[in-house]
């Protein structure tokens, strides 16, 4: 859904600001407009831009579900001008949102197949609303599996989900660090190699991967020795973007334009270009 | 068939200029660029230009262009940004309106840009046929042609006797030719210039078993990297939105930027998929002859020979296509 | 000449004293030139070199630091190598320099050349490379004496026409940033016109912004630009960049008796500070 002119971001106020990680934080807001807000609607996979008014705009993924009421959240990572402005805005603070643009996982399609989640750090955030979607529909989808690492314990995100995850039905939490520290008591491994032990069978399943380009050519390479075709692996992109819509001509993997084409693909939609990722 | 001599054109211009905006081709510091002229500024308008330094894309896209404005307040307000005005853009060769058309195809797509489309439809292009290309020029091997009326509203050809004949091509032509001061007459159409020919045929079935090819690589050596090829083209579009701050008031601006600037596809954190002068190149050449066929049915490059004769180190679009034939074979 | 610098660079790319030899060869026109990389000794044949040489090719050892390379130089050209050699950017041993003696190019655009010289080899003050390993003509020792009629003829006007002079071609200006590309003395990673924060130039394509970039380059290039003309050949929209480059080069001369691009040693003016230029300091 977007306005009649689609370079002007909604209005928005910023709810809550929860830490998850020393330089994640997930926000939650509300547009300004309440007609708008009951209307605005937008499936995982997708993306909004948010705007730090005076500094720029940047895409995000949206972490939360539309019908779920809560907000609208996203999981900003610190790390260049625009997120560093948008990690100082405190609840109350105004904020702008354009969206939402591209597309977003099929989920229908995946009803009744097994579903294999392999998250790195802030990668995890665009598929925490795919399991969450999946854990509200629990029984249309079959087991899931969800591999979630970060480069050491206080960088791994939504925690304070993990409870839940872990004990819903047919569920399993698999979580790796690549680097301990002194208290972590669980698996040392990088994300690949963790895909490589559980050895999880492609038959009737989807994998879901997202994180750094370099865990996602990896993850890739131990999901081919696993025997999984290319249409089963699906795959959320970043790419320096600008416009969202298909105008800037930036965001290109060869052909496909993530704003438009993507940011959902399934790998054999891209591996012709990927070098290029 | 209809004809206009040249001084009737040009007081039908000095007329027009009263209610729209007339841009047409000005020459200055040895400089051919499309500029708004006033009525007392008709007769600095140039007809005897092989093409211009730079395209008309300018008017429809102009390389700055504030998108809206947020007064500083309380609740941020938004101010959207006014857009054009009734205009005519005057004497573009049919090689520019092709690539208004082809910037057409990918502003105007779902979500239209509102900017662009307000301007455009706002706006008559008369055009004026070739009847001397440029050495560069290879319109007739993309789908063009030098008298080619087929994105203009009206079309000019210059005859011997210094008139033109007035092709009226839509109704919007003919509605602002109403109180034209033309005159019926037989004339001979003068037969339009033949152009060289660039081996085109396929470019877009070829282009994909060439990627990995260290040939960019090779060409890319010699690139330094300004934007130049993309400024001076009348189809490219990539741009760039930053937020300015003054006392009062936040812009959001959008500029022109092209792939070829190190940095374009960097994000925040360092990573660049396209770090490489030899992908930088590359994805010129493949958005322009496989991504925007692909995805828009045509090749986003009119022939108009501007990037061959402004690139300072001679990348050669003709070139490359012959190259990309021959790697093929 | 020709077969001279051609034997030479076989010679070269043969005994593997350097991996690639960057010169000239003909253009598509078959009348201009463009620069070449030469990796094979069978390709030496592609080698030109004549008045239509106009390109800086020192630019393009910035991308090969590491790696032996040789290049075919002009004396404005060997002046950019002085140039970074002076700053530290390049190893002296990876170079090897054929420099040529020079009576001047033509003033080219694409497919036309013109019977003019271009600013640089209008006020050309020497003919022999000032660095080279092997030289390729008879050196010629006199050099022409200095001459700014053209930046005198700006300096002569009021203020007011001065304005007026340059607001009428910063006007044009559309960022394409071919001069910054194109220069041999613009070569840091991030430029300032492309720095966010702070702020100084930003993005838009205006007059007001068009002055500070114009002008700001100018004068981070007081003391290094080296006149090879690049930036004002590579303009498309013609903007006549070497006069300002050729006023702070007057200035330089006269204020600090200091020519870039001579002298790989010597510390340029604003690499050092001296006691004696009495700031008013005390002690």
């Amino acid at each position: 859904m977007v306005t009649a002119n689609p370079f002007i971001p909604y209005s928005a106020t910023l709810i809550k600001v929860t830490d998850l990680t020393p330089d994640i934080k997930l926000h939650n807001l509300q547009l300004n407009d309440s007609a708008l807000q009951d209307k605005f609607d937008y499936k995982p996979g997708q993306f909004a831009f948010l705007s730090a008014y005076g500094v720029g705009e940047a895409p995000f993924g949206f972490v939360s579900l539309a019908y779920q009421e809560s907000g609208i959240e996203f999981a900003v990572r610190r790390i260049g001008t625009v997120t560093r402005a948008l990690h100082e805005l405190e609840p109350g603070a105004k904020i702008g949102v354009r969206g939402p643009f591209g597309n977003h996982f099929p989920l229908e399609d995946y009803k009744g197949k097994n579903i294999l989640i392999i998250g790195g750090g802030i990668g995890m955030a665009p598929l925490r609303p795919v399991i969450n979607f999946i854990l509200d529909h629990r029984d249309d989808y079959g087991d899931l599996l969800i591999i979630n690492g970060a480069r050491t314990p206080k960088d791994l995100v939504f925690t304070n989900e993990f409870d839940t995850w872990s004990k819903a039905p047919r569920t399993r939490l698999e979580l790796t660090v690549d680097r301990s520290d002194n208290k972590w008591q669980g698996r040392v491994a990088l994300v690949p190699e963790v895909v490589k032990e559980l050895k999880p069978s492609p038959v009737n399943t989807i994998a879901i991967t997202c994180g750094p380009p370099i865990m996602i050519r990896f993850v890739l390479v131990r999901l081919k020795e696993l025997k999984f075709a290319n249409e089963q692996i699906v795959t959320t992109l970043e790419q320096k973007m600008k416009c969202g819509m298909g105008k800037c001509a930036r965001c290109n993997v060869g052909d496909k334009y993530v704003c438009q084409d993507g940011p959902v693909f399934t790998f054999d939609q891209i591996s012709k270009f990927l070098e290029q990722y | 068939m209809k004809v206009i001599t040249k001084g009737n054109l040009l007081s039908w211009l000095r007329q027009l200029s009263q209610k729209y905006t007339v841009i047409a081709p000005v020459t200055s510091a040895e400089v051919t660029l499309y500029e708004p002229v006033s009525n007392s500024e008709i007769e600095k308008i140039n007809l005897n230009f092989p093409n211009t330094d730079l395209s008309p894309k300018n008017w429809f896209f102009p390389p700055s262009e504030t998108l809206f404005t947020i007064v500083k307040n309380e609740i941020p307000k938004i101010i959207p940004a006014s857009a054009g005005h009734e205009a005519v853009l005057f004497g573009l060769h049919p090689c520019d309106a092709k690539g208004i058309a082809l910037i057409d195809k990918a502003f105007l797509a779902e979500p239209a840009d509102v900017f662009y489309k307000e301007k455009r439809d706002k706006t008559t292009l008369v055009g004026l046929a070739c009847s001397t290309p440029c050495l560069e020029c290879f319109c007739t091997s993309v789908n063009g042609g030098p008298a080619d009326p087929t994105h203009l509203d009206i079309l000019l050809t210059e005859t011997t006797e210094e008139r033109y004949i007035m092709y009226i091509v839509t109704e919007r032509g003919g509605q602002l030719l109403t109180d034209a001061p033309m005159q019926e007459a037989e004339v001979t159409s003068p037969v339009p210039p033949i152009l060289n020919i660039v081996p085109t045929e396929g470019i877009t079935e070829i282009m994909p078993r060439v990627f990995n090819d260290s040939y960019w690589d090779r060409v890319a050596d010699r690139c330094i990297h300004c934007n130049i090829c993309a400024y001076v083209c009348p189809c490219c579009y990539c741009f760039d939105i930053r937020d300015y701050v003054s006392k009062e008031k936040i812009e959001r601006v959008r500029s022109w930027e092209s792939c070829q600037s190190p940095g374009f596809s960097r994000i925040a954190g360092g990573y660049d998929p396209r770090s490489t002068k030899g992908t930088r190149l590359r994805q010129r050449w493949y958005h322009k002859l496989l991504y925007f066929p692909e995805r828009f049915g045509d090749v986003k490059c009119t022939g108009c020979g501007r990037c061959v004769r402004s690139c300072p180190v001679n990348i050669d679009i003709r070139e490359i296509i012959t190259d990309v034939q021959r790697m093929r074979a | 000449m020709i077969n001279e610098i051609r034997n030479k660079v076989k010679e070269l790319l043969e005994t593997k004293r350097v991996e690639c030899v960057i010169g000239y060869e003909r253009a598509t026109d078959n009348l201009t030139a463009r620069p070449v990389f030469i990796y094979e000794p069978s390709q030496v044949d592609r080698l030109i070199f004549d008045e239509t040489c106009v390109h800086n090719l020192s630019k393009y050892l910035l991308n090969r630091k590491d790696k032996p390379t040789g290049i075919v130089t002009k004396p404005c050209d060997s002046r950019g190598i002085n140039l970074l050699l002076n700053e530290s950017q390049l190893h002296r041993e990876n170079l090897f320099i054929i420099g040529v003696v020079c009576s001047g190019v033509k003033k080219v655009r694409f497919n036309r050349i013109e019977d003019s010289l271009p600013t640089k080899c209008q006020y050309c003050p020497q003919h022999t490379p000032p660095l080279y390993d092997f030289l390729i003509g008879e050196p010629v020792t006199e050099t022409s004496p200095r001459n700014y009629a053209d930046v005198i003829k700006i300096e002569e006007m009021t203020s007011k026409e001065r304005k007026m002079f340059w607001s009428g071609h910063f006007d044009r200006c559309i960022r394409c940033y071919g001069c910054r590309q194109a220069c041999v003395g613009c070569y840091c990673y991030e430029c300032f016109v492309d720095e966010l924060d702070p702020l100084w130039v930003g993005i838009r394509i205006a007059p007001d912004e068009n002055w500070v970039w114009n002008i700001g380059r100018a004068f981070h290039l007081s003391a290094r630009c080296i006149a090879c003309n690049e930036c004002e050949r590579v303009c498309p929209v013609n903007i006549p960049l070497m006069l300002i480059n050729r006023k702070l080069e007057k200035d330089t001369l006269r204020l600090f008796e200091f020519e870039p691009g001579v002298n790989a040693e010597v510390i340029p003016p604003f690499a050092t500070f001296k006691k004696e230029e009495n700031l008013g300091v005390s002690e």
